[in-house]
Formats: C-alpha cells, sequence, structure tokens
C-alpha cells in the first residue's frame, strides 16, 4: 500500500514540473515582493532607502528629515493661516512658502513641541524675508481640494510664466540651447523643428535619473550619452528643463523639489551664466485624468508649482505653456492629443512660437549672474533656509 | 479582473483552482459562484444585470419546452407555437438589452445629428463588461434548443455555469452548449489536464503581455505623433503595428481561456488558426476569431438562406452579416465601414478571384498582408476625419510637408525590429507546431516559465493595457 501511495506520488511529481516550478517560483516572488506586487515596488524601496540616507546623514550635524518635515508644517499653518485671513495678498503670502505640497498629516512621522518651537521662529523669519522680497514668478491661489494620496497634495495655487521684459527670438536663439526632458520634450525634439538645439530626452526620463551613468538619449546622434560628462565639457547658452511626468507616481513632491533644485545648482555649477527655463509640465486631458491613481492635473500642477519657486526671474525662468493647449479647467484638449498625455505633431509649432517668445537677452544675464553669485550660491534657496539646509546636505 | 494582472494570478486563480479541486462534487457550483466573483469584482452592479439576463433566458429555456395538460389534437401545434413564442421573445429581449446598453447612444447620436437637434436623449450608459460575448453564447444555447439540436438540455446550474464561467465569460470564445454538454454533467480533472492547462495559459499570457502590449506602445507612438503628416512608411509600420497588437491580444487571450478551460476539465474551443497566413480574406475569416464567424454563419446566414437562394439574395446576406459583424464589434460608424469593407471585399471575391487567389502561392499572402492591415486600420480609429488622414497618409497623401518621416521610421524599426521580428514569428504556425512536438520536454517548461514570469514582471511594472477585445 505504501509503496504504491509512493509511486503515484512520484508519478504526480513526475507529471506536472510546470506546475511545480510556478508554484515554487510565486513562493519565492511572494517571500521576496509584498502582497501588491504593483509597480510601486520598486519607487518604494528607493525612497525607502533615500529616506534611511538622510536619516543616517542627519544624525550628523543636522538632522535632515527633522528639518524637512518643520518645513513642511510651517506651510501647513501658513497655508491655515491664510484661510483665516482672506484678505491677505495672495501672491506676497505664498513667497514665503519654500517647500510644496504638505504631505499627509499621517505621514509626518515627530511632531513634538520642540519642533512647534522651531517651526514658530522660522515661520516669523520666512514671513519677515517675504516682506523686503517681492519674486518674478507669481501664482494664482484658489481653494486646495483634500487629496488622499503620498505622492501629492493639492497646491492650492497655479504658477504663471515668470514675469519678465521676454524678447522675441527667432531659430538661431536654440543653437546654444539644450534641451533635458521626457517623452514630451522628446515630442519638441521630433517636430517642433529646432534643428540648432541639443535635446537630451527618453520616454520615462526623471529628475533623479537625470544625471546617472545610465545616460539620457542625445537625439542627434540616437546614443545613449552621460549628460554629466556633456554639461561639464560643453557650453550652453541656455538649458531648458521639463521633467515632472514620470515622476508623478515616484516619492512626493518636496523630494521632487529638492532633486531639481539639486539638478539646477549642479547645471550652474558647471554652466557658469547660463539661463535656465524650468518648463511647466503639460496637463493631461479629462479622459486621462484619473483621481484615483496618481495621474491627475492636481498632482502635476502640484509639481509644477514646486519647480516653478525655482525661478528667480534673473537666471532661472519658469515657462507655463499649459494655457496654450488646455480648456477652461485645465484639461489638455481632447482634439490635440491621442493619448490624453502627449500632442500631435502638428501641434508642436505652437509650443516652438512659445519658445521664440520667451527669450532673454544674454548682456542682461551676465551682468545679474554677477551680482546674483555674490548674494547667494543658490537664488531659488534665498528666501527660506531650509532648502539650503538641506543642500548643504546634499553637497 | 483581468487575466493578466497580479490579483488573477496569485490569488483568484490558485485559491478558487484548490477549492475546485477539494469539492470535486459541486463543481459546477463552484465555478459559477467562482465565476460571478470574478466578473463582480470588476462589475459590481452588472453582475446582477448578468444574473438577470441568466434567469430570464433559463425561464424562456424552459418555457419552450413546457408542457401544459391538454388535449391530444393540438397539442403539437400548440407546442410549436409557444417554442416559437419563447424564441422571439427571448431574442427581443436579449437584443434589446444588448441594444439599450450598446447602442443605445451611438443610435440616438447618429438620429440626432441627421434630424438636426437633440430630440432622442442620451443615456452615457457604461458598456457591461463582456455583453456581447455572453448575449451571443445564450443567444446560441436558445437557438439550439429551439432547433432541437442539444441532445439534453442544461439545468439552471448548468444553464448558469455555462454561460458564467470565468475563462470565457467576457472576451470569448463563444462557446455553444453542445461543445460542452458531457462535460456539464460531469468532468474530470487529471494532473495532465493541470499542467497542460497551466502551460498554455502561460503561452497566452506570453502572447498578450510580451508581444501585444509591447508592440501597442508602436502603435501608441505613431497614433500620438497624429494621422495627416506621417511618412508611408510609418503609416504603414503603424498598420502593421495594430493588426499585431489585435491579434497577439486576442489571441492570447484565447490561448488563455483555452488553458484555463482545460485546468477546469473543459475543453474550449479554439478561436484562431494563424489567420495572418490566410491567401484571401474568406480564408481570413474562416480562420479569424472562428467562434463568432461560425456564430454568425449558423444563426444568420444559414437562416437566412446563406448562398441557395440565388445571387442576389446570396449578396444580400452577405451584407447583413457583414454590417452587423461590424456592429458587434463596436457601436461607431467605423465599425459599420469596417463590416461594410469586409462585405465588399468578400463578395468581390466569392464572385471573381477568390478560388485562384486560394490556389495561388505567393500571390494570395501578398493580397491579404496588404489588405488586412487596412481594414485593421479602418477599425481603430473612430474618428472619421483622422481615419481619411490616415488612410490618405499610407497612400502617400498627406496634408502639409511630413512630419514623422524617415528619419522617425528609421528610429523606430531600430526600437521595434526584434519585437517586429518575433511577431511576424509568432503569426505563422510554426512556433504553435513545436509546441505541441516538445511540450513535455524540460526545456519548453523552462521557456514557459521564462515566459511566464517575464510576463508577470512587465505586469508588475505596469507597461500594461487591458485587453482591446473588451470593448466590444
Amino acid at each position: 500500500m505504501n509503496g504504491n501511495k509512493m509511486r503515484t506520488f512520484v508519478e504526480i511529481i513526475y507529471n506536472c514540473p510546470f506546475i511545480l516550478l510556478v508554484i515554487f517560483t510565486s513562493i519565492v516572488f511572494v517571500l521576496f515582493f509584498d502582497g501588491e506586487g504593483n509597480r510601486k515596488e520598486e519607487p518604494g524601496i528607493a525612497a525607502l532607502q533615500l529616506i534611511t540616507e538622510e536619516v543616517k546623514a542627519g544624525t550628523g550635524e543636522e538632522n535632515a528629515s527633522k528639518k524637512n518635515e518643520i518645513v513642511l508644517k510651517r506651510e501647513h499653518d501658513t497655508k491655515e493661516q491664510d484661510k483665516e485671513q482672506p484678505g491677505k495678498d495672495g501672491d506676497q503670502g505664498e513667497e514665503t512658502i519654500q517647500n510644496a505640497g504638505a504631505r499627509k498629516e499621517k505621514d509626518g512621522k515627530i511632531e513634538n513641541s520642540q519642533e512647534r518651537e522651531t517651526d514658530t521662529r522660522k515661520k516669523e523669519s520666512a514671513e519677515k524675508q517675504a516682506d523686503t522680497e517681492t519674486r518674478a514668478t507669481k501664482f494664482v491661489e484658489y481653494t486646495p481640494i483634500p487629496t488622499d494620496s503620498r505622492y501629492y497634495s493639492d497646491a492650492g495655487k497655479v504658477a504663471l510664466t515668470t514675469t519678465y521684459d521676454y524678447t522675441l527670438e527667432n531659430e538661431s536663439y536654440f543653437n546654444d540651447a539644450a534641451f533635458l526632458g521626457d517623452s514630451r520634450t522628446l515630442g519638441i525634439s521630433d517636430y517642433a523643428g529646432l534643428e540648432g538645439a541639443d535635446f537630451f530626452c527618453d520616454n520615462g526620463m526623471t529628475i533623479y535619473k537625470l544625471f546617472e551613468d545610465d545616460g539620457v538619449t542625445y537625439q542627434k546622434t540616437g546614443e545613449k550619452v552621460d549628460l554629466k560628462e556633456i554639461l561639464q565639457e560643453k557650453r550652453y547658452g541656455k538649458i531648458y528643463i521639463m521633467l515632472g511626468m514620470n515622476e508623478l507616481g515616484y516619492g512626493d513632491t518636496p523630494m521632487y523639489l529638492k532633486q531639481y533644485l539639486k539638478v539646477i545648482k549642479q547645471i550652474k555649477e558647471w554652466q557658469p551664466g547660463v539661463i535656465i527655463y524650468v518648463m511647466a509640465n503639460l496637463h493631461v486631458s479629462q479622459e486621462k485624468n484619473n483621481m484615483e491613481t496618481e495621474f491627475n492635473n492636481i498632482n502635476i500642477n502640484d509639481k509644477n508649482v514646486a519647480s516653478a519657486r525655482l525661478a528667480n526671474g534673473r537666471d532661472v525662468f519658469y515657462l507655463d505653456c499649459n494655457p496654450l493647449f488646455t480648456d477652461e479647467e485645465g484639461y489638455l484638449q481632447a482634439e490635440l492629443t491621442f493619448d490624453g498625455v502627449h500632442l500631435y505633431a502638428q501641434h508642436y509649432d505652437k509650443w516652438r512660437d512659445f519658445l521664440f517668445a520667451h527669450g532673454v537677452a544674454c548682456e542682461e544675464i551676465q551682468q545679474t549672474e554677477e551680482s546674483g553669485q555674490t548674494k547667494s550660491p543658490s537664488d531659488a534657496g534665498e528666501s527660506g533656509d531650509s532648502v539650503n539646509s538641506d543642500d548643504s546636505l546634499d553637497s | 479582473m483581468l487575466f493578466s494582472s497580479v490579483g488573477f494570478l496569485f490569488r483568484f486563480l490558485p485559491i478558487f483552482i484548490i477549492i475546485y479541486l477539494t469539492f470535486p462534487k459541486y463543481r459546477n457550483i463552484v465555478l459559477l459562484i467562482g465565476s460571478l466573483i470574478f466578473y463582480g469584482v470588476g462589475e459590481p452592479y452588472f453582475v446582477l444585470l448578468l444574473l438577470l439576463s441568466v434567469a430570464m433566458n433559463y425561464g424562456f429555456s424552459r418555457y419552450m419546452f413546457w408542457e401544459p395538460r391538454s388535449p391530444q389534437s393540438n397539442r403539437k401545434r400548440k407546442a410549436a407555437r409557444r417554442r416559437k413564442r419563447a424564441l422571439v421573445l427571448a431574442v427581443t429581449l436579449d437584443l434589446f438589452i444588448l441594444f439599450v446598453f450598446k447602442y443605445w447612444d451611438f443610435a440616438a447620436g447618429s438620429v440626432n445629428a441627421l434630424a438636426g437637434n437633440r430630440f432622442l436623449p442620451l443615456l452615457s450608459l457604461a458598456l457591461p463588461l463582456g455583453i456581447s460575448f455572453y448575449t451571443f453564447q445564450m443567444l446560441s444555447y436558445l437557438i439550439d434548443c429551439y432547433q432541437g439540436t442539444i441532445e439534453k438540455r442544461a439545468d439552471l446550474v448548468s444553464f448558469a455555469t455555462y454561460v458564467c464561467m470565468f475563462p470565457q465569460l467576457i472576451a470569448g470564445p463563444i462557446v455553444r452548449y453542445g461543445e460542452v454538454a458531457d462535460r456539464m454533467e460531469s468532468r474530470r480533472v487529471r494532473i495532465r489536464d493541470l499542467e497542460n492547462g497551466l502551460k498554455l495559459f502561460a503561452l497566452g499570457l506570453g502572447l498578450k503581455v510580451l508581444l501585444a502590449n509591447q508592440i501597442g506602445t508602436l502603435w501608441n507612438l505613431i497614433m500620438t505623433a497624429g494621422a495627416g503628416r506621417l511618412h508611408p512608411l510609418v503609416a504603414w509600420l503603424g498598420a502593421f503595428a495594430y493588426s499585431f497588437q489585435i491579434y497577439f491580444d486576442f489571441w492570447g487571450y484565447s490561448v488563455m481561456a483555452m488553458g484555463l478551460g482545460k485546468m477546469l476539465g473543459f475543453s474550449i474551443p479554439r478561436n484562431f488558426d494563424h489567420p495572418y497566413t490566410s491567401r484571401s480574406l474568406s480564408e481570413f475569416w474562416r480562420r479569424w476569431h472562428m467562434t463568432l464567424g461560425s456564430w454568425f454563419k449558423e444563426y444568420v446566414y444559414i437562416p437566412l438562406g446563406g448562398s441557395r437562394k440565388g445571387n442576389g439574395r446570396t449578396v444580400c446576406n452577405l451584407f447583413v452579416v457583414w454590417a452587423l459583424t461590424g456592429l458587434w464589434h463596436g457601436a461607431a460608424w467605423n465599425f459599420v465601414l469596417w463590416g461594410i469593407v469586409f462585405f465588399l471585399l468578400l463578395s468581390l471575391e466569392k464572385r471573381t478571384y477568390g478560388k485562384s487567389l486560394e490556389r495561388s502561392l505567393v500571390t494570395g499572402h501578398i493580397y491579404t498582408v496588404l489588405l488586412i492591415p487596412v481594414t485593421w486600420v479602418i477599425f481603430a480609429i473612430p474618428d472619421m476625419g483622422q481615419l481619411a488622414a490616415y488612410l490618405g497618409n499610407m497612400a502617400g497623401y498627406h496634408r502639409g510637408e511630413i512630419l514623422v518621416g524617415v528619419p522617425q521610421f528609421v528610429r523606430y524599426l531600430k526600437e521595434y525590429g526584434l519585437l517586429l521580428i518575433a511577431c511576424v514569428t509568432f503569426a505563422t504556425p510554426l512556433p504553435t507546431k513545436l509546441y505541441w512536438k516538445w511540450k513535455d520536454r524540460w526545456f519548453t517548461v523552462l521557456i514557459l516559465l521564462g515566459i511566464f514570469w517575464w510576463s508577470v514582471r512587465e505586469i508588475v511594472l505596469g507597461s500594461n493595457n487591458p485587453f482591446l477585445y473588451f470593448r466590444f
């Protein structure tokens, strides 16, 4: 009897190697990934690593993550204050805020009284600074809606193109220009007809991957190049950056802003005197807009508002192309797009004309450049110390 | 729930199979409940519509053979009349439900456009998943009952299980009751069936995730640039890409359904027989979505008289069948146009060159390979302006200068060349032949395991899109 049973058992195993292999590998899979098994996996791990790195670094001189928390808290408070004082001038008030996108309350780890003290002190100093300074990028406020996402929150405002006396240029303006971006920039490369400019872009490119060793595709040759090397070797007059779409479901907005700032600082270091255009990410169509995921215009706007804070009106400019292509509600117009994300090829000339219309005269930059450098290592971070402190940590 | 989702692969399927095997006596009811859960996860409200439809159709099928006490003399006549009444009522109601959910907005919109005002309201109803498939399956049961071709009719649970069983509920194949009747009564699941079924499933998953989804990105890329100013090479490349996408998408789904069916102890009929290697469009339709083709043949074309009532009538019948086939695929004018194009080409083939094409060695293949992508483009683009622009691009006509030209074409080829070669290979019968020859060899098992996990990786990374055929 026993022998028989044994034999049937062996037979069964012999008869279904595939099932057994699938089951075995599935168990391995379950052990190494969480039950969801969705794509948040890898970014999640990466984000976690980043946070732990921060915490490790912070134990030395300053606690970075704590600081970050403080800034976020401060913004939260400022927002509440704004609500209490509806008469307050929105544009001015917003200038104080350095870090975009308040993180959700439950995500905040530590909230003790000590922090609140420093918090209020910081808020005061920031507000003082804001009084004395007017920034070139204006924001239009609206009432934010509550969001429930670990990736973003409603910024409650929309950033406008940096106010500046732009000049109307032609194609030659782009002969010393570089574009860094994702699939949308690839569209500009392909269809806007800016032959002189260098395009470094890939589908799925992110602000985090930009300077990685894997490289970015240089569209003139179609080869992957190391952007770090290129930017150190070749001198550009202007650099256009448009990144943020592939970051919608990765990390959160403060993390995005921090990385963006890092990238801009790095570029300025390699390319002294360069004009940097921070380009707004184009919104998506109503059909594509999905409030149940992180793929929606609130999130895109959150990223855009964050990146707009980096503009200073001297050598960093924020360009918002959205008004060209969106309807009154801010959705990308359905007839301009197939997939709700990318423009049809024939509409890129509008975008090109928009870029033509936003030239910055070069001599001016040389001047402001000098004054700018004496003022602060990072123009973007000058009105608050939070981002600066993060920088010192990074460098 | 999608077959190609982590939830299905690692939660629903293993749990369901274990329960299914544990209670061999209650297989139908377990399968029915499992299928309703499968459907209900995605469509929590429409599952009620599904149940209602099933109950209604089962009621009519019973009514068809209900025999009240009555004098012997006119019993037969009355029974015949009752049968007819039941069938007509059931068909009308089924088609009515289908019409309301799937075609109302299209019909009302078209009428409004013709009339120039809005006197018919639009309902904007969501399309219940798989409604075209399960409605047709129930209709086939009723018609078979009416015609008396079913030996043993189903009881309620068998009928509900037959309609709802999850392998084929939402995207076919359209199984006829006669094909599964025996297995409905009792079925054995041998370990070999599980093994072979899972292998088939993995193969289908690979076709869907690794071929269809990937090549679909090329079509999307080209459509993203927009029809109108494409170089003919690019336009044709896009048309081929879409042709491959829709084929591997649907074939992959059907293979997965076959595999799952096998695992449950059924044998679900195959739906595709390498259609792209056909030598004429008539042959193509004998090999593409075979269960739908035979449905229309059995239940529309032949009852209308088929080709036995003279040439005029034959053309008329063909027209009806193809207009309906077009409409079945979607409620939009491009689908109607698509059906009519097939009607024209197939009539032409039937009357003139069809036979010689099928005898030819090369011409027939070139003919199909060039025409099929054109028909799929009509199928793919609902907007008439865009469709005209795209077809114009394929013919070498474009408005304004070309925006997507040879450089992009070369780039696409570089990027998708290998995938295109894989697609062409899998469109030939070679891979399936090799599979059936070597399916029990250890290296096949390892390759399939690789395909399975590679597919899972793609699913998890999120470069996944739902089945094209779910929309219909």
